[in-house]
């Protein structure tokens, strides 16, 4: 049996923002220089042979822009629908429990259960709901760095120069100093995202979720067990399911 | 390689500003904005009670200004020369702020920092327009490493004098003949805030993201080697084995 994880909309969200996440983050980084090039000097030549010293910085602000304005309608149409239950879900936090989980899924993955049971510490998760702790907290500051990036990023790119709305430079020189902090936040927590969702044993169903939409019943029961629970509880499950589609689809 | 240099002979300036009004003109600047000065100190040595001092962008070695520029649109080209190229700024002013000499200011027409250039992004190859204009002679511009140059041969003849702002630390190339008035600047910061915290910030973000990219690597390999999923496997059975043992005892006993 398969349940619904992710709509359609989404998943299409998702990897439009994590192509353009990605291009932005490398490609911003390689827009500086010196003491502030994070990555290394040879970081910046790299991108600066693929698209020149000014194609660096158009081709940064246009997918920035794309970006921004295709999240803007998103957030616009879909926000009593999508954004808002997604929102809820990802700042419900239990802060004991949650560190709790974060502990104890940190250990399980470096030194493993058995190691764990001799060191006495209860290899068993919290149970978690429909995002586990980990995720939540990736979520978290995933929105706020976006926030943070966009607001900066259009302010920079469109409230400077030769235009009479332009900001004074004391917000200018404050946007950058943002920009920076928002991305390099998430440059240190996405590996870790990608790393959990990817490539982390017992993910599988949930990474292939990313691209059909749906988990196994088993996987979400045991990964998700709050999650599973109020769906049971609403008598959502057995409702829209993959199974059913296919059925339907095999006796039409 | 050249290695422009401008040196001005102070002692001759009478202040009639004709060197900043052929700057702005060459390089539309606009008005109320300007790329060079002549400062002014009163002073008792001087027959009109005055010492003029004519100064620019001083093209310094190690410059402030580039350190602070974050996207590498200001640098020092190797033939001496400190550039801007527009099309590469984003207008953030830190390279403004960064500068002790104040020889920075935001062009109002394109948005992006604006200073001397020696005019040659306008005048290509052309003598700068200050020193053309000057009735006094004051500005000597050209390539020190061509003795066969005006700069040369005066750098050759006179002693060359500095002027630095106070606790700057700034190594500027232009020079003064001799002397000049006043001998230094006041105090200025080559620092820019807030955009210096980027500096410290970017080395956590490669000490820390690369600790995290090592720890997921070799958890990565750890979970390939020795899977955590497996174990878990193995103490289940292993408890399943101890509680059907525990069973059959009770089952013995009774
Ligand atoms: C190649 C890179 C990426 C992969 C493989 C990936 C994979 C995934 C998967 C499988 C999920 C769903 C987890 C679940 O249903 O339980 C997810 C969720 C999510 N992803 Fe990504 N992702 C990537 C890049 C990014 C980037 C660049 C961002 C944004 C900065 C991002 C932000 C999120 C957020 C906010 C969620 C929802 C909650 C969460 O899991 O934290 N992802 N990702």
């Amino acid at each position: 049996m398969m349940i619904r994880r992710h709509s359609r909309s989404a998943i299409f969200m998702h990897w439009f923002n994590a192509v353009c996440w990605l291009f932005l983050l490398f490609s911003g980084f390689a827009l500086l220089v010196g003491d502030m090039q994070p990555i290394g000097q040879w970081w910046r030549n790299l991108w600066v042979a693929l698209f020149g010293e000014r194609g660096l910085l158009v081709a940064h602000l246009l997918v920035g822009s794309v970006w921004v304005a295709v999240y803007a309608i998103y957030i616009l149409t879909s926000c009593r629908r999508e954004v808002l239950p997604f929102l809820r879900e990802i700042l419900h936090f239990k802060p004991a429990s949650d560190l709790v989980w974060c502990f104890r899924k940190g250990l399980w993955l470096v030194l493993g259960p058995k190691v764990m049971l001799k060191m006495g510490v209860d290899p068993k998760l919290p149970p978690q709901g429909f995002y586990n702790a980990g995720q939540r907290m990736v979520a978290v500051l995933a929105v706020a760095a976006s926030i943070g990036l966009a607001i900066t990023g259009v302010a920079m790119g469109y409230f400077s120069g030769n235009v009479s709305w332009a900001l004074g430079e004391n917000a200018l020189l404050w946007c950058i100093v943002v920009h920076f902090a928002c991305a390099g936040v998430m440059a240190i927590f996405l590996p870790v995202h990608i790393y959990m969702a990817a490539l982390a044993p017992g993910e599988g169903p949930a990474l292939r979720s990313m691209f059909t939409g749906f988990v196994p019943q088993s996987h979400a029961q045991h990964h998700n067990p709050l999650w599973f629970a109020s769906l049971k509880a609403a008598g959502a499950l057995g409702g829209e399911t993959q199974e059913q589609h296919s059925n339907v689809a095999q006796k039409g | 390689m050249a290695r422009y240099i401008m040196l001005i002979n102070s002692e001759h300036c009478m202040d009639c500003k004709a060197c900043v009004v052929a700057c702005q003109q060459r390089n539309g600047v606009p008005y109320g904005f300007h790329r060079n000065w002549v400062h002014e100190t009163k002073s008792q040595a001087s027959a009109c009670g005055f010492k003029f001092q004519p100064g620019a962008c001083m093209h310094c070695e190690d410059p402030s200004c580039v350190a602070a520029c974050p996207t590498g649109a200001t640098w020092k080209a190797r033939d001496g020369v400190v550039h801007i190229d527009r099309s590469r700024c984003i207008g953030c002013g830190s390279c403004i702020e960064a500068c002790p000499y104040h020889a920075r200011f935001r062009h109002p027409l394109t948005g992006t920092a604006d200073k001397c250039d020696y005019c040659m992004g306008s005048t290509p190859g052309e003598t700068p327009a200050c020193v053309a204009v000057c009735p006094m002679h004051c500005r000597t511009f050209g390539d020190l490493d061509d003795p066969s140059s005006a700069v040369a041969k005066i750098a050759a003849t006179h002693k060359l004098v500095h002027i630095v702002p106070k606790g700057s630390g700034a190594r500027p190339t232009l020079a003064y003949l001799e002397t000049t008035t006043p001998a230094s600047l006041p105090a200025a910061s080559t620092v820019s805030h807030p955009v210096e915290a980027i500096r410290p910030f970017s080395k956590v973000v490669t000490w820390v993201g690369g600790a995290v990219l090592a720890a997921l690597a070799g958890t990565f390999v750890r979970q390939l080697v020795k899977p955590s999923e497996r174990e878990d496997e193995e103490i289940a059975a292993q408890a399943k084995k101890t509680e059907a043992a525990s069973a059959r005892q009770e089952e013995d006993k009774a």
